[in-house]
């Protein structure tokens, strides 16, 4: 599976991170995007994609498989079940996404929009496991979810009040036996 | 408010501007808290009843973006989460994705917050817009904790059958993710049912996305996806014909990664099930065909094909053709793919060596690529491809790696590997002692204890060869750290490495050249000024001890230290410490009978009847005490304590034992190399019968074995039954094709010293894998520089012992014993290039030359298969079996056995049929493929039984020169009678079980009564149920009796 992904810049600054194999505290996380990025910004283009055994936070045989786009390293961490060079294409498949949805992504498109990278990265990938890779699909679903959000937000929201819904998620708590 | 075309505040633009340009961490920690504060405002709940307007719906998106920024940079901002909640429980899709979002990426898995969202995602599962189901199910995927499962698994398993192909793949992903999280609540068998049915699923995305959930579960239990291969294969099929829409096509290979997960899951039901496997073999090699169009999505496709075919039940034409694709990869300059070359070649070469050989220059030059990435991987493959001619090279190699990284994980692994390396192939064990030393100095405390131990022992006992060569060693051990002792503090060693140098030199000063025992007594006194570990420092006063005793005077120094120690917390170290004061004082003679000289090794003397206690026992026996029962073993060496060098039975020495002899032949054939390993052409020494050879030939003289066709048949090497298939002969088959080519190659080969070499180096592509290549540097070495000279060196240094032709040139030669046998170059001038690179696409010409000849001789054989059976089966002990038609293809034409559907094509890889079984199945007892039949089998050859009486056994037993003991505590057999009736189940002929003694022995033959093996053992009862056995096995032949005696090892375990 996917362990994480992890999008952080020439200077180190993240830009999206996403752990599929939770890392605990915020401490550890930051210091997994740390590690890779010293890892990866250390190694020339001309080296080989892959680095191996260097996140002790995801376990052994953990492999970080990256792509270096311009301003960008895209890194995904993967365990033994991924194909080495399928994830670099997906890595492709995703930016080439990116690119659609952003007309010309660059670095500020993930910063601004953030919570869109996600979406068509959540298409992409889920819970760990590549969900689809047929970019026309990826595309389509992103501008079904982004009409049909836009449209919702003429909706009128009843359920609005925080008090409220403390409440109701308050009682609900109930509701669930298990 | 929106700036421009991007659509977010002024004010989010100057944070992200602010912190873009912070020049230090504190800076941007100032921002940031400036940020949370200003957030903490906005997020203020809205007041009952309000509708806002759209704009602030969009800010109050954007506030939760930013809470996002903040926490990613890894700033608490959990004040904000509970509005994230509420925005999931918006009726709003815009919101709601944005605070599932949030949520899924900041709450930590115990986060009370996670509890208030589990109705929310069951409402949303429920919902009848698809978005928001599929928002429901994304956000279950990163929210659930195990105990919530029950709480959602009803809904997702509904989803499974939903109308929208959206939500099925994700329902069944989700549902797998359950699963993982709660096995109890969604089961194995509940998954599957759901799996196979998706596997059906008119949208190919949605098999697509299961086709993951199916390779998880394979990989617990293939057993239960072994009826979906025809379906997995033909899906496979319908991919690589373009069925599907153009969509799924990815730079025009279709739907890579969906191929890529059907092979791989392909691989994990074919793994050790030939029948399973045999199913594969032709749509993997279609694939890989269709696959190879030169962009990466194929090469990933390609490249997962060659991870199956390493994997599943081999065969030789699909490992031909994965050689073929991995020397590709790896001659090409992307490093990518060179990367990829290495880990596949590193794959196949464990089993299948000879394709290591033809890529020599390219390894090396990964070795010295600046990637580290690819030094790691190469390494990796040095590993695994040595064998007892480069071990030295290759040990040096991961030294030298090992100096050099600082990656503790990667250290730990090196030095196992350096360990196990040099155990198992040290070419002598002066190297021996001096890599493991090195070792120490590097790894320190990373090396295991017992290795110490070993080399202790090792040094303390000698080879038992000689006087003088054991000598010679300790000579060797003690100069090396001498030369320790003077060059490096203490401080700078580790402690595995003092402690072994002091119990050395305690042993051993006085073999010093250099330097005087008081010189070294003296150094080691200074030992105590550094800070020391409790058991070092007792390994060190013990040294001391030893040194005064034999130098007969007690320097000052060393009476300080011994003082010091007297006082010392370590009750243990005190007292002997005390002991030795007190001996010093008292009774300075004895000294030296107390502290014998080199006698680590020798047993203490104890009087082990105790003859003083004979009249107490009589009295007690007169009283009616039951007589005491003198136990088996008395292991009564073990007095010296730290320094235990004494407790012989308690290490294990064969692997360094006798290194010179067999011990490393049979290793190499263990790893699968004796036949690839036998070089072309090596002359033989009369009476140093090579490798595989060795096991093949009877007692012929081995030239004339060679040459003929019909001592050959002695042989007899296939008689094996067709039920044992999987299990079909290694080493064995190497004479196959020597069998065959002689005929054709007697006129052109005749030069070919060692009859056995020429054929079957021809057989093996001895030329086409550049081993001639090599073979040839010597005569164009004027033409080269330097450094290409160098490099060839070092390639041959890595590369002997793998090929024929690539023995080493003199100056990497091993020492003495343990080198090959010089080979002349048999092999016909070819014009490779040095560098051995092998062309890409097709067979190359010096390849080409040779197969054809080869080929040439299947040609003649094949026409008349039966008749080549006559021949072979005629002196089998099983003859029908070697007319049956073997199920698997990989014993193809070699064999002749063969029913043969295979085009023409298929005989010219033959010659690596044989050698590609071979290397796998040499290993087989090794890797526990599961043992078939109860009969042991050898080189595909069942044993049968000799019989023999006890005193023909007893003369026998005496000439058999290779001895495999081994011991195995078992609960299965426990009796004598147990013992014999598995050993008479293993084939062998139960010759006598001697009651009394709880004895047994057996005969056996193996390869047509060519070989005997004789094995003997000894059940010693532990009580409760189970038994000691310690079973030697004997025979003319090392392999042999090693084999038979794991074989007869994991029987009775």
């Amino acid at each position: 599976m996917i362990k994480g992904i992890i999008i952080v810049n020439n200077h180190g600054k993240p830009r999206l991170v996403k752990f599929y194999h939770p890392v605990e505290s915020e401490q550890l996380q930051q210091s997994v995007i740390r590690r890779v990025f010293t890892q990866v910004s250390s190694r020339p283009d001309s080296f080989c994609n892959y680095l191996e055994g260097i996140v002790p936070e995801w376990g052994e045989n953990v492999k970080l498989i990256y792509r270096h786009y311009a301003t960008l390293y895209f890194v995904f961490a993967v365990d033994a079940q991924e194909s080495d060079l399928g994830i670099l294409d997906l890595i492709q498949v995703f930016v080439e996404a990116l690119d659609k949805c952003f007309e010309n992504v660059c670095e500020l498109d993930l910063i601004f929009h953030s919570d869109r990278v996600h979406y068509v990265l959540d298409e992409i990938v889920m819970g760990g496991m590549v969900l689809e890779t047929n970019i026309s699909a990826i595309l389509q679903s992103i501008k079904d979810q982004g009409k049909m959000a836009t449209e919702s937000l003429s909706k009128t929201d009843d359920s609005q009040s925080a008090s409220k819904i403390r409440e109701q998620l308050g009682d609900s708590k109930w509701m669930y036996s298990w | 408010m929106a700036t421009g075309g991007i659509n977010l505040s002024k004010e989010f633009f100057e944070l992200l501007k602010a912190i873009g340009e912070s020049k230090s961490k504190q800076e941007e920690d100032r921002i940031i808290a400036k940020e949370v504060q200003c957030l903490k405002q906005k997020l203020e709940p809205t007041p009952p009843g309000v509708n806002p307007p759209l704009q602030s719906k969009k800010r109050a998106k954007e506030f939760l973006v930013r809470l996002l920024y903040v926490e990613m940079l890894g700033h608490d901002a959990s004040f904000g989460y509970i509005k994230a909640v509420e925005m999931a429980a918006s009726a709003s899709l815009y919101h709601k994705r944005t605070g599932y979002l949030v949520c899924s990426a900041c709450l930590s898995p115990e986060h009370e917050f996670r509890f208030m969202l589990v109705n929310q995602m069951q409402r949303d599962l429920q919902s009848a817009n698809v978005l928001e189901i599929c928002g429901g199910l994304l956000a279950s995927t990163a929210l659930i904790t195990s105990d919530m499962v029950p709480a959602m698994s009803g809904e997702v398993t509904k989803l499974i059958t939903h109308d929208s192909e959206t939500v099925r793949k994700k329902a069944i992903i989700t549902l797998h993710r359950f699963y993982e999280l709660a096995p109890d609540v969604v089961t194995f068998d509940e998954l599957y049912e759901k799996v196979r049915k998706v596997l059906c699923d008119r949208d190919p995305a949605v098999m697509g996305s299961v086709l993951n959930v199916i390779e998880e579960m394979a990989k617990e239990d293939p057993t239960k996806f072994k009826d979906l291969i025809p379906s997995l294969v033909s899906i496979l099929k319908q991919i690589g014909e373009h069925r599907l829409p153009n969509d799924f096509d990815y730079h025009r290979v279709p739907a890579p990664w969906m191929q890529i997960r059907l092979i791989r899951i392909l691989s994990l039901l074919g793994q050790g099930d030939a029948a399973s496997s045999s199913g594969m073999y032709e749509i993997l090699f279609d694939t890989m065909k269709k696959a190879d169009v030169g962009i990466n999505a194929g090469y990933a496709i390609v490249y997962e094909c060659i991870k199956c075919i390493t994997k599943i039940y081999p065969n030789a034409k699909l490992l031909d053709a994965a050689a073929d694709a991995i020397s590709r990869f790896i001659e090409s300059r992307s490093h990518n793919l060179k990367y990829l070359g290495v880990t596949g070649l590193a794959m196949i070469v464990e089993t299948h060596p000879q394709y290591a050989a033809q890529h020599q220059m390219s390894v090396m030059d990964c070795l010295e690529d600046p990637d580290e990435t690819l030094q790691r991987k190469t390494l990796d493959l040095l590993y695994r491809m040595t064998n007892p001619v480069n071990v030295e090279f290759i040990t040096d190699k991961l030294l030298d790696f090992l100096r050099g990284t600082t990656d503790l994980f990667l250290k730990q692994q090196l030095t196992t590997r350096v360990c196990s390396v040099a155990e198992r192939y040290a070419p002598s064990n002066a190297w021996y002692i001096k890599t493991i030393t090195q070792l120490f100095e590097v790894s320190g405390d990373m090396v295991k204890p017992e290795v110490a131990q070993n080399l202790m022992s090792l040094i303390a006992e000698g080879t038992g060869e000689s006087d003088e060569a054991d000598m010679l060693l300790r000579q060797t051990a003690i100069d090396l750290y001498v030369q320790l002792l003077q060059e490096k503090p203490p401080a700078k060693l580790p402690k595995i490495l003092l402690e072994t140098m002091a119990w050395c030199l305690g042993e051993y000063a006085y073999l010093s050249a250099a330097l005087s025992l008081e010189d070294i007594l003296a150094k080691l006194c200074h030992w105590n000024k550094a800070a020391l570990q409790p058991s070092t420092r007792k390994f060190l006063t013990s040294a001391i001890f030893k040194l005064v005793a034999q130098a007969g005077t007690c320097p000052k120094q060393a009476a300080e230290v011994v003082d010091e120690y007297t006082r010392s917390k370590d009750v243990d170290l005190q007292q002997r410490c005390l002991e030795f004061q007190a001996l010093l004082t008292t009774a300075p003679q004895y000294l030296g009978e107390i502290l014998p000289v080199d006698a680590s090794a020798e047993d203490v003397e104890v009087d082990v009847n105790l003859s003083f206690l004979d009249g107490f026992c009589q009295q007690a026996l007169a009283n009616g005490a039951r007589a005491y029962e003198k136990p088996e073993d008395d292991d009564d060496d073990e007095e010296d304590y730290g320094a235990a060098g004494a407790a012989s039975s308690a290490f294990k020495m064969t692997p360094y034992a006798k290194p010179e002899t067999n011990i490393n032949r049979s290793a190499m054939l263990a790893r699968g190399m004796g036949t690839g390993g036998q070089p072309a052409g090596i002359s033989l020494p009369p009476g140093s019968i090579s490798g595989n050879q060795a096991v093949v030939s009877t007692s012929v003289d081995v030239v004339g074995d060679g040459l003929s066709l019909n001592t050959r048949g002695v042989a007899n090497v296939w008689g094996k039954k067709p039920g044992a298939l999987p299990a079909a002969p290694p080493p064995a088959a190497a004479p196959a094709p020597a069998a065959v080519a002689p005929s054709t190659f007697d006129s052109s080969a005749t030069a070919n010293v060692g009859g056995f070499g020429g054929p079957s180096s021809n057989a093996f592509g001895t030329a086409s894998y550049g081993g001639a290549a090599y073979g040839q540097a010597p005569a164009s070495v004027l033409t080269k520089t330097p450094e290409q000279l160098e490099k060839e060196r070092m390639a041959a240094a890595l590369f002997g012992g793998i090929v024929p032709g690539a023995a080493p040139p003199p100056a990497f030669a091993p020492p003495a014993p343990m080198a090959p046998p010089r080979q002349t170059v048999a092999a016909p001038p070819v014009a490779a290039p040095p560098v051995a690179a092998p062309p890409v696409t097709l067979a190359p010409a010096p390849a080409e030359e040779v197969d054809l000849l080869d080929l040439g001789a299947f040609d003649v054989a094949a026409p008349a298969p039966a008749l080549a059976n006559d021949v072979f089966g005629s002196s089998t002990l099983e003859p029908a079996t070697a007319t049956a038609p073997p199920i698997v293809e990989t014993v193809s034409e070699n064999e002749d056995v063969l029913p043969a559907p295979a085009p023409v094509q298929q005989a010219t890889i033959d010659p690596f049929a044989a050698e590609g079984l071979l290397g796998d199945l040499s290993e087989t007892p090794l890797q526990g493929f599961g043992i078939l039949s109860s009969k042991y089998e050898y080189n595909g050859s069942v044993m049968a039984p000799m019989k023999i009486v006890t005193a023909q056994f007893g003369q026998q037993w005496g000439s058999c020169t290779a001895t495999s003991p081994v011991s195995v505590t078992s609960r299965k057999v426990t009796f004598l009678n147990d013992f014999m009736k598995q050993c008479e189940e293993a084939g062998l002929h139960p010759v006598e079980a001697i009651g009394a003694t709880n004895e047994g022995i057996c005969a056996g033959i193996v390869e047509g009564g060519s070989k005997v093996v004789l094995v003997h053992g000894k059940l010693s009862p532990m009580g409760s149920g189970a038994a000691k056995i310690d079973i030697t096995v004997k025979s003319t032949d090392s392999t042999l009796s090693g084999s038979l005696a794991l074989y007869l090892q994991n029987m009775m375990k």
